[in-house]
């Protein structure tokens, strides 16, 4: 809860507290067990000779945990997952990031990685969709595809033999990400899914959660059309007062404010997580703007205790 | 520095031309403040402030001295600011510098007054102890420990908050025969005096952005300014001082237009920062 600073009053105090008592005690027992923090023993069997992987330090023949964070189990391995980390891509991932250099070929990245991503000029599609080989002039024109400073999604490609991470954007989806707000939460809140790119239609928003906490939140683009559209925008930087819609800029608000909730509390950002939070702060009558006040804290918090109640029960009823 | 694409810039334009910024507030709303009194145990008077992202700590350090020849009868107040490279990593080394004496010129003009301290927000000559011989000088810092924008506005509040905080020790004189010798002083350990700081003004910024302004923008929004006026302004409504930042020119209709504006809005900030004052003491407690 490092995020927290909330002024609560009293009551709201002690409803926090409740709520995020019993979110603790709905955790499941092995999860809780799994958390160590630094000079924490990390349990393990020592005739089969394990591996002590990133986080871990031999003393006096236990195993000692030199991070704060999640124990996690590759057959011999044993490491120390850390959760306030910068993000570890994995191949097949969908990132947003956010150029920050135009060099020979390729734009490097801002991911949140430890070190920049290179986007190759050849690995993604060019905006007329003809598959050629790229020319110089392509090269020359690189700029008009993406500027410095502007935020794209793309995936994952691999890592390249030095070490350095590569992406691709071999798709229509991928591309320029235009009027909206980029978010950045902690990567571990996002968690990898089938499905990263959501078209929220009853609101007419596009959403974009990134595996590396970069989450884009802007008005929906049909695609194919993302080209025109920037030639509209040339157009309209001139009369300036093509806009984003009064009602879809309230969602994309409301979206974002979810998100900004949910993080500094510290869940796992889902589709209809966000979409739940939004929607309840529109039934409690709670306005875009106070939707950052203590009181809404407050009650996600409730909310989401008793949802995880309600899963547990049924589980368990299940069963 | 933040750098933003074209896309981002003309959305952070028009939400605030449509009055629904990108974090949902109106334009003229302030972010969720949270205070804090009583950070610092060695000195006087310290609170921490943050406005949203922004985090200041002010603390008040009150020594001993000399008053001025010329103003025999005055105490002294120094202010500094000095910008932490954990807010951002240009200020590193000194790249600081120019912000911090910026900050804290602007600062020295709404709170001290003049030279002589005609005008000053503190009431000089409550930190004399003997006219002419020895009086109290009061070291003002301010820390910009994380900087999301609009760092005057939080820092003075954040000094108003630590002067509220400040307890200045007792001083019992004993009255040497001849005027002439240095006095002996006695300083308290238990008693404290208590600051009147109803009269120090807060300061109010409007950021202007396309054919609108706003107050406390964030450095997003401040990246997109055109010119910023900020205002200080006290409890009765008087304006204390005004400086104004960015190279466009302003028609002195919108100027005006603007003070109005920043008096209205400060009387309400005043108001929301008097009681979490109160809450923060009473929370010490």
């Amino acid at each position: 809860m490092r995020d927290l600073h909330l002024s609560l009053n009293q009551t709201q105090r002690v409803r926090l507290e409740a709520a995020l008592h019993e979110l603790q005690s709905l955790a499941p027992a092995a999860a809780s067990a799994a958390a160590v923090t630094v000079a924490d023993t990390i349990p393990v069997n020592q005739e089969d000779n394990i591996l002590k992987g990133h986080g871990t330090s031999d003393q006096d023949g236990e195993v000692v945990a030199t991070l704060c964070g999640v124990v996690e189990r590759v057959n011999k391995l044993v490491y120390v997952r850390t959760l306030r980390a910068r993000y570890k891509p994995e191949v097949g991932d969908i990132i947003v990031g956010r150029i920050i250099e135009i060099a020979p070929k390729r734009w490097r990245l801002e991911i949140n990685f430890s070190q920049d991503a290179v986007l190759m000029l050849s690995s993604m599609n060019l905006p007329d969709g003809i598959q050629r080989r790229r020319t110089a002039v392509d090269e020359l024109n690189m700029r008009s595809i993406f500027e410095e400073n502007d935020v794209i999604c793309a995936e994952v490609r691999g890592f390249q033999h030095d070490g350095s991470l590569h992406l691709q954007a071999r798709s229509e989806k991928y591309g320029k990400l235009e009027r909206g707000q980029l978010l950045t939460v902690p990567p571990y809140l996002v968690k990898r899914r089938k499905q990263h790119f959501h078209n929220l239609a009853q609101y007419d928003v596009d959403l974009i959660l990134g595996c590396n906490g970069f989450i884009w939140v802007g008005q929906h683009v049909v695609v194919g059309e993302k080209t025109k559209t920037t030639e509209d925008q040339q157009k309209s930087s001139a009369d300036a007062e093509n806009f984003t819609p009064l009602e879809t800029r309230k969602h994309i608000c409301r979206l974002a404010n979810a998100v900004r909730v949910l993080s500094a509390l510290g869940f796992t950002l889902t589709v209809e997580l966000i979409i739940e939070t939004a929607e309840a702060s529109v039934t409690s009558n709670v306005e875009v703007n106070n939707m950052l006040g203590a009181e809404f804290y407050v009650q996600t918090a409730e909310r989401e205790a008793k949802r995880r109640a309600d899963l547990l029960r049924k589980k368990n009823g299940g069963r | 520095m933040v750098g933003l694409s074209e896309g981002e810039k003309h959305f952070i334009r028009g939400g605030i031309a449509q009055g629904i910024r990108t974090d949902g507030r109106r334009r003229l709303q302030f972010r969720a403040l949270s205070v804090e009194t009583g950070v610092i145990p060695q000195a006087n008077g310290s609170a921490r402030v943050r406005l949203g992202a922004t985090e200041i700590i002010a603390s008040v350090k009150a020594e001993l001295g000399k008053p001025n020849i010329l103003h025999p009868d005055k105490g002294k107040v120094s202010i500094f600011v000095d910008c932490s490279p954990t807010a951002e990593p240009t200020f590193e080394g000194r790249g600081s510098e120019e912000l911090s004496t910026e900050l804290s010129v602007a600062l020295q003009r709404c709170l001290l007054g003049g030279k002589s301290g005609a005008g000053a927000a503190i009431d000089l000559s409550s930190l004399i102890i003997v006219e002419g011989k020895v009086c109290w000088d009061l070291y003002i810092d301010g820390l910009v420990v994380s900087s999301d924008g609009n760092l005057l506005d939080a820092l003075a509040a954040a000094i108003k908050v630590a002067l509220s905080n400040t307890g200045i020790p007792k001083v019992n004189v004993s009255l040497s025969a001849a005027s002439d010798e240095e006095p002996e002083v006695d300083v308290s350990n238990e008693e404290f005096l208590q600051f009147d700081t109803s009269s120090v003004p807060v300061i109010v910024t409007l950021t202007k952005v396309g054919q609108h302004y706003i107050v406390d923008a964030t450095s997003e929004e401040e990246s997109q300014m055109s010119s910023a006026v900020s205002v200080s302004v006290n409890r009765n409504g008087q304006v204390c001082g005004l400086t104004k930042r960015g190279g466009a020119g302003l028609d002195p209709s919108v100027i005006f237009d603007m003070i109005s504006v920043a008096k209205h809005v400060s009387q309400q900030f005043i108001a929301h920062l008097d009681s979490k004052i109160s809450a923060a003491e009473a929370a010490a407690e």
